[in-house]
């Protein structure tokens, strides 16, 4: 606190010359940065520029191959992340780094046991902090029973709960609904007020706007600018990361036909405990259409979709595909008929980390070609060459289809899951949160891929936490708020705000929303 | 904006922590209502014999110490299949100190020789990544032979004692309340319901009770109390579950790993010591008999978890322990004990929707009901295959669901975090 007159003017980092090399990579070459103490400092970029290796060196996780890293003015050698604990630092990673089979509160206060213990003290600062904060979070519930949107927060609390003075956050907001992006930022510049740093990461350009002091681009793994947010427009943001105009999603001419592809009839789920999860879901699907599911993750999003797929049970209701009642079958009999889906979270259900794109590729396809023959050969050519097309029409950049999945940045593997669910002519596809991390070039890409397969009849289910997209893509938007579909929207005349109360049920939207419905 | 958010009712997480315990002691207390009930019907009064129960309780530490063991290791992430050598080396230390040194050398000396065999498993495991399973069967084979090729060295010339054996060893102290065991040994002999049950296991308590086997059970509390109430514990049991995650928190993952590792050869050696101190008068070649394998099988049985694992070597040890006390009548009644046990299995699960178990366990019910009823005694070759079948049908048929910790028998890199 004394020091926080003097540090304002300081350097909080100065990465000078950072470069970082990996097996037919260079994802960091002559990064050159200065952070100030007491400043919220964006780095943005398009997938793989970068930035989370920058940030992985800089917290300790992986060592930079060139360069000196300068944390308060001193030059350090950080090889663990416990040496830049030390110094102050903490990081929210882009993927979760939790442990499913512990419970919020052992995540949280791992490693940081000396500040409250792990006890009733811990307990009662961490409900603290989350009800400050909207998060809504119990400290005694595994983690393994969160959604991303909750994991999401988890790990923001991590940090926060943990009081670091530098904090990096890669895509924290990536999955939030905008109601708790305001109260995250909120909480950012309190922070900053106080003396802290803060590095985030975002894809979106908006946001950075908003809350940044200082905007740092990276392209192909160098820093391309510097800028102040005052003196661009995110049009200009985007095009200095991607050298391409920025994309706003709008429907064309409506597609949608008046054959049924989905219905969804009296859905209900239950927990374990016999909890609700879902309560007389049913909603129709024609082909052509999209359908986008509003809400606040914890609401139900990812236990329709997972009971939609076959990964979980109902209790009650019925599914039909077209005209096939698929109620009791499995996810492969489901998948095999024509249902993409791509997952909320990418590394936890898309991807096998360690094997390399082309097996990456058959995953979820095991029944069918390219990947495979019949009587269950595996065809590796085909799969390869489709892993060729899916790299080339989704951009995923990456040394090969040989690479491991994990090697990957988020985005890249994002795009391949993506494209790997959009080939063998989905019929229906899931789709929960599908640009997610992915940069605003490539976001644009994705959605015209999804636009297109709607004009040839694909009927899509989307979940999202970024409005716009829901907006600018769906043909009908339905609020799903405590399990419960409780409200329709029609994207061409609601607004951001409008949804977003809905989603919170904070005002009487849901009521008059649901009149619509027949 | 703190109304912003609508997120799910918390649950009542603490409650159920408390319902957990409750519910062992529950089993517990069931489980021996039916035995003594068993007990009744059959006439077999060893079921629950004093001398029975005593019989189980050392048939059943060594197992409990290498199961044990297990835990400590597996919830750090490593797989030890180890235990057995470690508890070969056990034995051997308590045959070596204990009889040159005196008792508490021996359990001393045990639990080291365990350590030194964790060692070797921690370095192959964790510095060098080796896989944990091939490192384990290596350790278990050179114990073996190291054990043999030392008991010679040492052993032969020994007065009482041989190549293959160890002299008589000096035993723990035990603790000896007449003044409770003797009404409790006449209310045993009336063969009361229930009472005279309870008698014996207040006997069992009472009588020749070895501190050691006291000590080990202390550690069930110890090892409940440290892996789940203290920062160590967390830390440990992150390395098991995430050690990515822990280590981006800056937490020293190989530390932890092995350190449990350790702590698990400990155990395990400490169960060499319960083995040839307690449950017999000596060291023996071979003396171990897979019991720590079978520790790991009980670890299993409860789920990672101090309370099932204990439970589940109880099985194990209550069994191995029938055949010795007129083993083809106990053994008989036991078949009813196994009946009933499985018809309550198979009510649980039909509650919990899960069909296939419920016939299953239905269907062995009957089985064995009719196997009481239409035999008289049981061969004395099944007798020593009772503890394995039991074992077999209750973990098969009981399956609840089985959480190992998510990182266990992986390797972890350091540097893998991100
Ligand atoms: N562990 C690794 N092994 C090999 N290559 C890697 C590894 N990690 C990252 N890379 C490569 O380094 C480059 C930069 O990746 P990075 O994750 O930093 O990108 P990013 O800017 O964070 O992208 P995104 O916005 O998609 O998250 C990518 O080309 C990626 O393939
Ligand atoms: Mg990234």
């Amino acid at each position: 606190m004394t020091t926080s007159t003097t540090a304002r003017t300081a350097e909080a980092i100065e990465l000078t010359g950072i470069g970082k090399r990996f097996p037919g990579v260079v994802a960091n070459h002559d990064v050159d940065i200065t952070i100030h103490t007491g400043t919220i400092h964006a780095l943005v970029g398009e997938n793989g520029a970068g930035k989370s290796t920058l940030m992985k060196i800089l917290y300790g996780v992986q060592r930079p191959d060139d360069g000196t890293i300068r944390v308060d003015g001193q030059d350090v050698s950080l090889s663990t992340p416990a040496d830049a604990i030390a110094r102050g630092i903490g990081m929210v990673f882009q993927h979760f780094m939790l442990a499913d089979n512990l419970t919020v509160l052992e995540n949280i206060t791992l490693g940081a046991e000396k500040l409250h213990g792990i006890g009733d003290d811990a307990r009662t600062e961490i409900l603290a902090i989350s009800r400050r904060y909207g998060f809504g979070l119990d400290p005694d519930e595994l983690v393994e029973s969160l959604g991303v949107g909750e994991r999401q927060r988890v790990e923001i609390l991590k940090v926060l709960y943990r009081g670091a003075r530098i904090i990096i956050l890669d895509e924290p907001t990536a999955v939030l609904v905008p109601q708790e992006v305001d109260a995250l930022f909120a909480n950012l510049r309190e922070l900053k007020d106080q003396g802290h740093t803060l590095i985030f990461i975002s894809h979106k350009l908006d946001e950075v706007l908003a809350v940044a002091d200082d905007i740092t681009v990276m392209r192909r793994g160098t820093t391309v600018a510097s800028v102040k947010p005052g003196d661009v427009t995110a049009r200009q943001l985007a095009e200095l990361m991607v050298g391409s105009e920025l994309p706003s999603p709008s429907t064309e001419e409506s597609t949608v036909t008046d054959r049924v592809l989905l219905e969804v009839e009296g859905l209900e789920l239950r927990d374990a405990a016999g909890r609700p999860e879902l309560t007389d879901i049913g909603f129709e699907i024609h082909a052509g259409e999209i359908l986008g599911i509003a809400g606040v993750e914890g609401n139900g999003q990812a236990e329709l979709v997972e009971t939609l797929i076959g990964m979980r049970q109902p209790v009650a209701g019925t599914v039909r595909l077209g005209e096939r009642d698929i109620s009791g079958w499995s996810t492969r009999e489901r998948r095999a008929a024509g249902i993409g889906y791509i997952p909320e979270d990418r590394q936890r259900h898309g991807l096998l980390l360690d094997a390399p794109l082309w097996e990456n590729r058959i995953l979820g396809h095991q029944t069918r070609p390219p990947a495979v023959k019949a009587g269950g050969w595996l065809d590796v050519g085909g799969a390869r060459t489709d892993s060729e097309r899916i790299v080339g029409q989704y951009d995923v950049r990456t040394p090969g289809i040989d690479t491991t999945a994990r090697a990957l940045s988020g985005g890249n593997q994002q795009k391949f899951i993506v494209g790997r669910e959009m080939s063998g002519d989905p019929i229906l596809l899931m789709a929960s949160h599908p640009t997610r991390g992915v940069d605003v070039g490539a976001q644009a890409q994705i959605w015209d891929h999804i636009k297109q397969a709607r004009r040839q009849g694909l009927a899509v289910l989307l979940i999202s936490a970024d409005l716009d997209e829901l907006i600018g893509l769906s043909d009908t938007i339905r609020v799903l708020l405590r399990g419960r579909l409780v409200g329709t929207f029609d994207p061409q005349h609601v607004t951001p705000s409008e949804l977003g109360s809905a989603m919170t049920g904070a005002d009487s939207g849901a009521d008059s929303g649901s009149g619509d419905d027949a | 904006m703190s109304t912003a958010v609508t997120a799910p009712p918390p649950v009542e997480a603490p409650a159920e922590r408390r319902s957990r315990g409750l519910r062992f002691g529950l089993y517990l207390a069931g489980g021996f209502v039916v035995l003594c009930l068993v007990r009744v019907i059959t006439g077999a009064d060893e079921l629950t014999s004093s001398g029975t129960l005593a019989v189980t309780l050392t048939a059943t530490m060594p197992i409990a110490m290498a199961g044990l063991g297990g835990l400590w290791s597996e919830r750090a992430g490593v797989v030890n299949i180890g235990l057995e050598g470690m508890m070969i080396m056990g034995t051997l230390g308590a045959g070596y100190f204990g009889f040159h040194y005196g008792v508490i050398a021996g359990i001393v000396g045990a639990v080291l020789l365990g350590v030194a065999g964790a060692g070797l498993h921690a370095l192959a495991t964790v510095v060098f990544g080796i896989d944990h399973i091939v490192s384990g069967v290596a350790i278990n084979i050179i114990a073996l032979g190291v054990s043999g090729f030392l008991a010679e060295a040492w052993f032969s010339d020994l007065e009482g004692g041989g190549p293959t054996q160890s002299p008589p060893l000096p035993t723990p102290f035990e603790i000896n309340i007449d003044a409770i065991s003797g009404p409790a040994n006449t209310l045993e002999g009336k063969h009361w319901f229930l009472i005279s049950d309870l008698a014996s296991v207040v006997e069992m308590f009472t009588k020749n009770l070895s501190s050691l086997v006291v000590f080990a059970l202390a550690l069930f509390f110890v090892t409940q109390w440290v892996l789940w109430r203290t920062r160590f514990g967390l830390r440990l049991r992150s390395c098991g579950e995430a050690p990515a995650a822990a280590e981006s928190l800056g937490i020293n993952v190989y530390r932890y790993k092995i350190i449990a590792v350790l702590i698990s050869g400990g155990l395990a050696g400490l169960g060499g010591a319960l083995l040839s101190m307690v449950s017999s008068s000596g060291f023996q070649v071979g003396q171990t008999n897979n019991r720590g394998y079978i520790g790991l099988a009980a670890m299993i049985f409860g789920n990672w978890r101090p309370s099932g694992l204990f439970m589940g070597s109880a099985l194990f040890g209550y069994t191995q322990a029938l055949p010795f006390r007129q083993g083809t009548v106990s053994v008989h009644a036991l078949l009813l004990l196994v009946a009933l046990l499985l018809v309550a299995i198979g009510v649980v699960q039909l509650l919990r929707k899960r069909r296939v178990q419920a016939i299953g366990a239905f269907a062995f019910g009957v089985l064995f009901l009719l196997w009481y009823l239409v035999t008289d005694i049981v061969p004395r070759d099944f007798t020593t295959m009772a503890p394995y079948i039991t074992t077999l049908l209750v973990l098969a048929l009981a399956s609840q669901r089985l959480r190992m910790p998510a990182a266990d028998g992986q390797v972890y890199r350091k540097g893998s975090a991100g």
